[in-house]
This record gives C-alpha cells, structure tokens and sequence, in this order.
C-alpha cells in the first residue's frame, strides 16, 4: 500500500548539527536557527540537496548548526559563492546567511549583484544594525545618531535600507520579518524557499549583548501588533491589535488612519506584492513614523539566471558540439618560456656574478627605443656635468644701484645675494629690476637689494639629476637655480640657456 | 633620439611659446613697464599701427637702458627697445631656432607667421616645457625636494 516509498520523510532533528552552538545567551539568532529547522523538513528537499553559505560575522557561524552542507567563506562574498555552486549544481537548495556587516559593508556589491541575477538563492541577511563579533561597533544599518563604540558621539551616516536596496538590484521576492515573531518568521522562511530566483529576506534580529534595544516595540509582544503592518497579498493595509488603523495613500505619501469615523477598509492601500512602485513605498515606511512592514513585500517571476546561462550552453553545443576547454585553452596566445642557453652552461660550470650585468648590457645592445638617451641624460647626467658658472655675489647690505651695476658689469641676468657669512639669503635678478625698481625706486643709491631680492630661493645641489633642474625649472618657471654647498655658500649658477645647451649638445 | 633629432621634428608653433605684452610704437617707457609688471612678462613685443612688429622691450632692456636713467622712463619706447627683432616662422623646426637662438645669443625669438601675426615669443623657457610634457615622469612627477625624508614611518 505504501507506494510512496520516495517520499522524504525528515524531521527538524535531522537538520540539527552535533555542534555547541556558539552564540551570546539570548542571541536572536537562536529564534532564526530555530525556525530554519523547523521549516527544512517541510520543503521536501533532501538534506544532500540543501547547501548554506555565509560569509564572516556572528550570523555567518550558522552552516555549522545546520546538518546539511555548508560553507562558511569568505567575508562578504557568501553570494558570490553561492552563484558559482548554483551554477555548478542547479539542482541544489542553496541558502546564503549574511549580516548587515558581512552583507551590506565589505560585501555589498557582491550581494547586489547576485540579486540582481536572480540567481535561484534565498539571502536572509540577519539586521541587528550593528557589529556583533567585532564586539559593537556601528554598522551600514545604524540609526543616525546611535551611540557605539566608533561612533561615541552618535554615527553621523545615513543608514543603508535592506529592503530599498535590494528593490533597487530588481529582486523578484523581498521580505521582512523578525527573530521574535516565530510563526511569522517561519510563514517568511517558506515562501522565501519556494520562490524560484533570488528571495531576500531581511530579519530584525536582536543582539542582546551590544545592541539589545534596536528592536523594543517590533518584538515586545504586548506592543508589537501595533507597530507591524503585516502585509498580505490582495488585502487592505489594515494593522493594529484591534486592527482598528490603516495605510491610506495621500499623493505619493503614505499616511496612518484610524479606521472609523468616516473612514473604511476600502479607503486603504491594497497590498499587491507584484507592484515596484508600492514596493518602494512600503520599502521607506520606517518604524516608528510608520508600522514596520512584515511579510513578502514584492514576489515576481522572473526567468532564473542558471536556466537561461545553461539554455545558451545547450544552444552553443547543439550548434558547434561540445567544447574541449583543453583545447581552447591551447589553440591561441600560447607560448613557452624558455630557459636561457648561456645562463643554464654558466650554472652548469661557475657561479657567474655578472649575469645581471651581462644581461643589462645585452638590453642595451637591442634596438632600444631612442627616445631613452633624452631620458637617460636627465636622470643619470648630473647639475655638475653642467659644468655650473660661478656665482657672482653680492653682500646683502648693498645699494640697488651697486647690484644693477653688477649686473650691467658682468653682462648677466642674476646675482646671489649673501650675508656676512658668506650664506645664500637671496636671489636678485633682471626680472626683479623689472617687476619692483625700474621706475618705482626714485634713489638707487639709498635702497638696499635686501628689499627687492627673491629671500631664500630654491637652489640645487651638483650631484641631483638635470632632470631635478628641469622639473624646477618647469614647475615654477625659473630661469637660475643656485647651487649651494652643505653650509648654504653659494658654490654656482645654471640658467635654463645651460641646461637647454647641454642638453642639446651631449651627444653630438 | 636625441633632443636635438627631438627638435628638429617639432615646429616652433607646437612648442608651448611663451607669454609676451604688446605695446604701440610710441607708447611711454613708463606705461610699458606699468603694463609688463601688470600682465608679469618679461617681453613686450613693439607694434607699429599696422600691427607689425618693429621692435622687442625686455628686462634686459630696462636693467641696460632704463633703471640708471630715470630720464628715459618718459621717453617713447622706440628710444629704449631693440630695433627691428629677428623672427622666425612658427614652421620652423624647433631645432633651427634654438641653433638661432644660441648663435646670436638671443633669448627671445618672435615667432611670426607670413601675413605678420605674431604667435608668441620662443625661449629656453619654451624648450623646457617641452621637454616636460614629452617627459612628465622623469620631469614633472619628481618630488618636489628630492632630499627630503619622512621623519616617522606612516600609519600605525
């Protein structure tokens, strides 16, 4: 008479693993564990068939207590993982576990792109808005304001929205529910589990230890029921102990009402799970300004990225047969690296320490690229190849109408002005001539060059590159730099005309 | 290739020429040096009233001719510049002007197309900027003072 022989019979104890569960007493992860091992047996699915992935975090712990597979991986790639199993094995039940640290910080781009595959996965990212492992720091879902141990005067960042979010990347099933609410928690599971695609879901669940009153009016029992719109397809918005208050729309914006008084069911917002622009009202209906929406908020059928990736392979192989990744590997842009003749006989006989050397030269040897004797004249020739111009000086206490006479003198463009030491403190050139005297400066012979040269110019030592010359030179558009010894004398001069020169000269 | 193979593929008018003032033939030494200190150059280029050019006024100019005579800052500016400037054309090679250039020991060098227009004024400076922006990583991308060294490791 039992025909059914097939038929899987498992019971919760089946999925519960021989490990010490490892959470703070009075985690809500317990409630979301829980739950999850009720619902498993009830979905028909073998346990060699059902995978959980999570990534890193207090909630990520959870593929140990499952008796079925698991991975526990990477941080913040859980969905990426589980995109490449799903694709290997499209046959598998595979659930992601992730926090709003593991899914919304380090691993929010993988998440949102996973949903936006609608790979057939089912995401339940655990929202204590909060850092729990790392012992309580504030997360992308801290309210504005909250009070952690990163954020001692209150976070000053605009909290994440899960559920907003994951509308965004297109999801096909968004839910809510919460660790406290079990019946509701287990009804969200399930529909969550017979979706096909990718089904968010995000849990309200309490850390007790760093952040136990995130949640106070949405699990306290007593209260609850007045702060949870619970949401049902095709039905008025209707919530409240007495479910004596509803969602009414007014414009764009949602409003709460009291029923009675004029006002009736009929006046309410109907639920419709296949609407993104409800979807996205209900997304930004925040506890406490609203009731915190429960419950499948969108569930679309949208074709699944395994069974259209796999259709285009049968496509490509019922058109041009099966391929040999062997072969395409090998058939183009493949070469060998061979080991050099001379270097393997030099190994072979004596150790060769000029082999980098030999090597250097046989590169230059090459047809190397002509351009590099500009460059390597302006990194390897130094100031001193320039062979730098005395310095013509002059002490800082002269007049203006002694260093224009110097300058007139020796025919050339710039002095370097010096104290009684004998120490560079200035610069005085035709261009200061031009930009502070000539016309302005009634008696040379009474105004001192202290007042109208450049104080403490930019100089440069002999051994730095031509090419440090340069960069000066071009950055700030000076036609003399100095030279200075390692006490601040003046040793030379070089103007843009000796560097242009040399380099033009080198060699030819 | 050297600078100099370099030049000779570059037309004077793909330099990056330098900046220059221009003042009419006539014009008061004092207004020219006003307008110099304004506009921060080094060179004014001297027009007649066809707009060609007759002449160049640089800071040599004043340090030789002007700031010892005070008398010469009321004087027309045709009295102080250099007369009659050589030019070259803007399709010259770079490396033609800059043999000019060293040969007569000039430092500026108006470039002037056929119908007269001045371009700009070529100097060493221009060559510079050349070689930077056909060398930023050697030239342009260097520490600004290559000496100097972080006193503490950063971070942690």
């Amino acid at each position: 008479m039992s025909t059914a022989t097939t038929e899987i019979q498992l019971t919760r104890k089946d999925f519960v693993s021989d490990q010490t569960v490892r959470w703070c007493p009075g985690c809500g992860d317990y409630a979301i564990l829980a739950q999850m091992q009720k619902v498993m047996p009830e979905l028909g699915i073998p346990k060699e068939k059902i995978v959980f992935v999570s990534g890193i975090g207090c909630s990520s712990r959870f593929p140990y207590y499952m008796d079925t597979y698991g991975v526990h991986s990477i941080h913040g790639r859980a969905p990426t993982l589980a995109t490449g199993l799903a694709v290997s094995n499209p046959e598998l039940c595979i659930w992601v576990i992730t926090g709003d640290g593991d899914g919304l910080s380090i691993g929010g781009n993988h998440l949102i792109h996973a949903i936006r595959r609608n790979v057939n996965l089912n995401i339940i990212l655990f929202n204590n808005r909060i850092y729990g492992l790392t012992k309580g720091q504030y997360s992308p879902t801290s309210r504005q304001g909250k009070v952690t141990k990163s954020s001692p005067m209150g976070s000053i960042e605009q909290p994440l929205n899960p559920i907003a979010l994951a509308l965004a990347a297109e999801a096909t099933f968004v839910a809510r529910s919460i660790d406290a609410h079990t019946q509701h928690l287990e009804e969200t599971l399930r529909r969550a589990a017979e979706h096909p695609g990718t089904s968010f879901v995000e849990i309200y669940q309490n850390c007790v230890i760093f952040n136990p009153n995130e949640w106070d009016g949405l699990s306290d029992r007593s209260v609850r029921d007045d702060n949870i719109l619970y949401l049902e397809h095709g039905m008025p918005m209707v919530f409240g102990k007495d479910r004596n208050k509803g969602i009414r729309l007014n414009g764009f914006t949602p409003e709460v009402v009291e029923l009675g008084n004029g006002i009736e069911e009929g006046d309410l917002l109907i639920h419709d799970a296949t609407s993104t622009q409800l979807a996205f009202i209900l997304s930004s209906m925040e506890y406490p300004q609203f009731p915190a929406p429960m419950g499948v908020i969108r569930d679309v059928r949208k074709p699944d990225y395994v069974s259209q990736l796999m259709g285009q392979v049968q496509t490509a192989q019922a058109q041009r047969g099966v391929g040999d990744l062997n072969k395409l590997y090998r058939a183009a842009d493949l070469w060998t690296v061979n080991e050099r003749e001379d270097v393997a006989a030099k190994v072979a006989g004596e150790l060769s320490l000029d082999m980098d050397e030999e090597y250097v030269d046989n590169l230059d040897k090459a047809d190397m690229d002509a351009t590099t004797q500009v460059q390597d004249q302006l990194i390897e020739s130094s100031i001193a190849d320039l062979n730098p111009h005395v310095p013509i000086t002059i002490d800082v206490q002269s007049s203006l109408e002694r260093a224009t006479r110097q300058l007139n003198l020796h025919n050339i463009g710039c002095l370097l002005v010096t104290d009684a030491r004998d120490q560079l403190v200035g610069i005085f050139t035709e261009r200061d001539v031009l930009m502070k005297v000539a016309g302005l400066v009634d008696d040379l012979s009474d105004a001192k060059v202290a007042d109208y040269m450049t104080p403490s110019p930019v100089t440069i030592k002999p051994d730095q590159p031509i090419a440090q010359a340069l960069h000066l030179m071009s950055v700030h558009g000076f036609r003399h730099l100095p030279l200075v010894d390692e006490q601040g004398h003046p040793t030379g001069i070089i103007s843009s005309r000796d560097v242009v020169a040399y380099l033009n000269q080198a060699v030819n | 290739m050297t600078l100099e193979s370099e030049l000779r593929e570059e037309q004077v008018s793909h330099l990056g020429l330098s900046g220059f003032s221009k003042a009419s033939s006539g014009a008061a030494v004092r207004d020219v040096l006003a307008q110099l200190r304004a506009e921060r150059h080094n060179v004014c280029l001297i027009t007649d009233a066809n707009d060609k050019l007759v002449g160049i006024f640089t800071d040599r100019d004043v340090l030789r001719r002007v700031v010892n005579a005070p008398e010469t800052l009321d004087a027309p500016i045709d009295d102080v510049m250099t007369k009659a400037p050589v030019t070259i054309r803007p399709d010259l090679s770079a490396a033609a002007a800059l043999r000019a250039m060293d040969e007569n020991h000039f430092r500026n060098l108006p470039a002037v197309d056929e119908h007269g227009a001045i371009l700009g004024d070529m100097t060493h400076q221009s060559i510079i900027n050349f070689l930077a922006s056909r060398y930023p990583v050697e030239i342009l991308n260097r520490p600004p003072d290559p000496e100097r060294f972080p006193r503490k490791q950063e971070g942690g």
